[in-house]
């Protein structure tokens, strides 16, 4: 029999804490869909898509509706697009990003993401042929999410890609003016990418995975809130290694709600079940916010002195929890911070409290890295580029997996609002600080070598 | 041998378990379920046993008063039958409906008609939160097993019309949720 605290905890949880099952993202294989012939891989990749992901959004409201939680987002990952597509030029790769969104827009996904390349150690032609698309394929889809793999604590940092990357961005921020340059907010640059994120930007089916997975996104930093907060409330001195418990059994919570609705929605579309990724990825809804949880454990504003351990204990205890509830945890799983995507981090970075520079540091200790972060239009594709080289090398070093998803808004300056709508969210442009001047060092290209891995201190 | 459900209900004190159980093993009944709650003062137990052939449901009534009588508990005894038919055929899944709101008279006899007229049973019903500062916000659950012939949607839309008109929020899922996220 359940005891009545465990059934009023759990509603709780669903109608006040805002926990909600993120996504559910059905990965499928585009790599038998292989042709030379334009016309006869697009037909075979819609027609893939749209069988294989039929009932995907059916099934997820059904099992959403059994246990009364939302399931927010359904998704679709595909093989990386540069693999599958390998033969075609750039403007024949606009087409396929192009059939890739009318298959999302069939099957009612929100995002499909997978118009993906992996450059850490080389370009290859398809590679090349699928970044010199994104700005045409981002801004010319509606639906579409790129990732590009530029960096690899095995291979190393490859700054050729970067420097061609940091171009290609500013070409889509511009051709994407009109909505503050959203095309950039669908591509994320990344180092060490899991396979399996069900999460977008960086969602893909890695090709070490079958045919097709289901992989689950759990949020609920709204939860981990409200736990702290009545914790605390209780026994107002409580210690942190206290608090780290209570995160690590929330987050267990948390966790074991997306393995349930995972394994369903699996088995009742016939498909394997992969991981679920805890992550504490916010909304713009008060009360969703990671950025709140820096304020319940004690600190005045995520950004000040004491955020980046504060982080450190947070990505820990979730990621804790997350692999003692499931054994299938994988993803991304830990922390996001997201700037335009949570309302708290967004006003940090408005008060002064969070910089671009504080950011960096944070994501030293947390998943992804600087997520979601709108900078000024004229940054030059170099300082872009440069930005994204010192992310990189916080997750090559600390063999972790670390990401960039910046927007240099055209026409707007630091300080200034953008505006990207919907869970992008909108954004105060944060300040690039000691931009000025010649990069010669990004721009001198080529392999920053993978790290020894004795002699760590 | 037979098989008898015994309900015991009384004023709640010690001995009343050693009392009646004293008597079932003088009688050569062996206890196969028991379940025994206290609600408020009162004492309530409901045991299941098998016993000899020649026990009439009467006369181990009539020995159990007897045998408590400075307890002044309440007895009824029923012979069961092993073979008699199950409320359904059809397998059943177990789900669990909550509603919050102002608590009213008929509010319970509201909900459950809804249920009862879809075939649906309820295994357990509790009165969690009787409001205290907010008398608006009462808790009532209900676990219950719904056949899988019965239409879930058809049930969800009787059961959130029935709610508006009691103004309450209605939710139901199923039960698996729950020990999910409670239980290793």
């Amino acid at each position: 029999m359940l005891t009545h605290r465990e059934i009023l905890s759990v509603l709780d949880m669903l109608h006040n804490e805002h926990l909600d099952v993120r996504t559910v993202t059905l990965g499928i294989s585009l790599l038998d869909c292989t042709s030379d012939d334009l016309g006869r891989f697009t037909t075979r990749i819609y027609d893939r898509i749209t069988q294989k992901a039929e009932r995907l959004v059916a099934v997820c409201d059904e099992v959403g509706e059994k246990y009364g939680i939302p399931i927010v987002n359904k998704r679709v990952s595909v093989s990386p697009v540069a693999v599958a597509a390998a033969p075609f030029s750039s403007e024949q790769m606009v087409t396929v990003a192009q059939s890739l969104d009318r298959a999302a827009g069939t099957v009612n996904v929100d995002f499909i993401g997978g118009f993906s390349a992996l450059v850490e150690k080389g370009i290859a032609a398809g590679d090349r042929a699928l970044i010199d698309a994104l700005p045409h394929a981002l801004s010319g889809t509606e639906r579409l999410c790129a990732s590009i793999n530029v960096a690899s604590t095995r291979a190393g940092i490859n700054m050729d890609a970067i420097l061609l990357l940091g171009r290609r961005i500013k070409e889509a921020a511009g051709l994407s003016a009109a909505q503050d340059g959203v095309a950039c907010a669908k591509l994320c640059v990344f180092a060490n990418i899991p396979q399996d994120v069900p999460f977008m930007a960086g969602a893909y089916l890695g090709v070490g995975e079958a045919d097709t997975v289901i992989n689950v996104g759990v949020s609920g930093p709204g939860v981990v809130k409200k736990a702290i907060d009545r914790a605390v409330a209780e026994a107002p001195g409580m210690d942190l290694r206290q608090l780290s418990d209570l995160i690590k059994r929330t987050a267990y919570k948390v966790t074991r709600v997306g393995e349930l609705i995972g394994r369903e929605v699996a088995e009742r579309l016939g498909v394997g079940f992969g991981v679920v990724d805890l992550s504490l990825a916010p909304t713009p809804n008060v009360g969703d916010s990671v950025g709140e949880i820096f304020q319940s454990l004690g600190l005045l504003s995520i950004g000040v002195p004491g955020s980046t351990a504060a982080l450190a204990l947070l990505n820990d205890a979730v990621k804790k929890g997350g692999a003692f509830a499931s054994s299938n945890v994988g993803g991304l799983s830990g922390a996001f911070i997201p700037v335009s995507e949570d309302l708290n981090i967004s006003e940090a970075v408005r008060n002064g409290h969070l910089s671009l520079e504080k950011l960096e540091a944070m994501t030293s200790v947390c998943s992804v890295g600087l997520d979601m972060v709108a900078i000024a239009g004229d940054t030059s594709a170099e300082t872009l580029s440069a930005i994204i080289a010192d992310e990189m090398a916080i997750g090559v070093i600390n063999r972790k997996t670390t990401a960039a998803r910046i927007i240099p808004v055209p026409g707007k300056k630091a300080g200034d609002y953008a505006y990207f709508g919907g869970l992008l969210g909108q954004s105060i442009i944060v300040a690039v600080n000691n931009a000025q001047g010649d990069n010669l060092f990004v721009r001198r290209g080529g392999l920053i070598p993978s790290p020894i891995h004795s002699l760590t201190n | 041998m037979k098989k008898f459900i015994i309900s015991v209900l009384g004023e709640d004190r010690p001995g009343i378990i050693a009392a009646v159980t004293r008597v079932l093993f003088d009688q050569g009944c062996n206890i196969e379920d028991v379940s025994q709650t206290i609600l408020q003062t009162q004492f309530s137990s409901i045991f299941i046993v098998t016993g000899p052939g020649q026990i009439e449901p009467r006369g181990l009534c009539d020995t159990l008063a007897a045998a408590t009588h400075d307890l002044r508990m309440h007895f009824h005894v029923r012979e069961l039958d092993p073979m008699a038919p199950r409320w359904t055929t059809c397998a059943c899944e177990s789900f669990v409906i909550t509603t919050r709101g102002p608590d009213r008279k008929g509010l319970v006899a509201r909900i459950t008609a809804v249920l009862a007229a879809h075939n649906v049973n309820v295994t357990q019903l509790r009165a969690v939160f009787r409001g205290g500062d907010e008398p608006d916000r009462n808790v009532m659950i209900y676990e219950v097993d719904i056949p899988v012939d019965v239409d879930q949607q058809a049930l969800k839309t009787e059961l959130g019309a029935r709610g508006r008109e009691l103004d309450l929020e209605v939710n139901i899922q199923h039960k698996n949720i729950f020990e999910a996220v409670n239980r290793i």
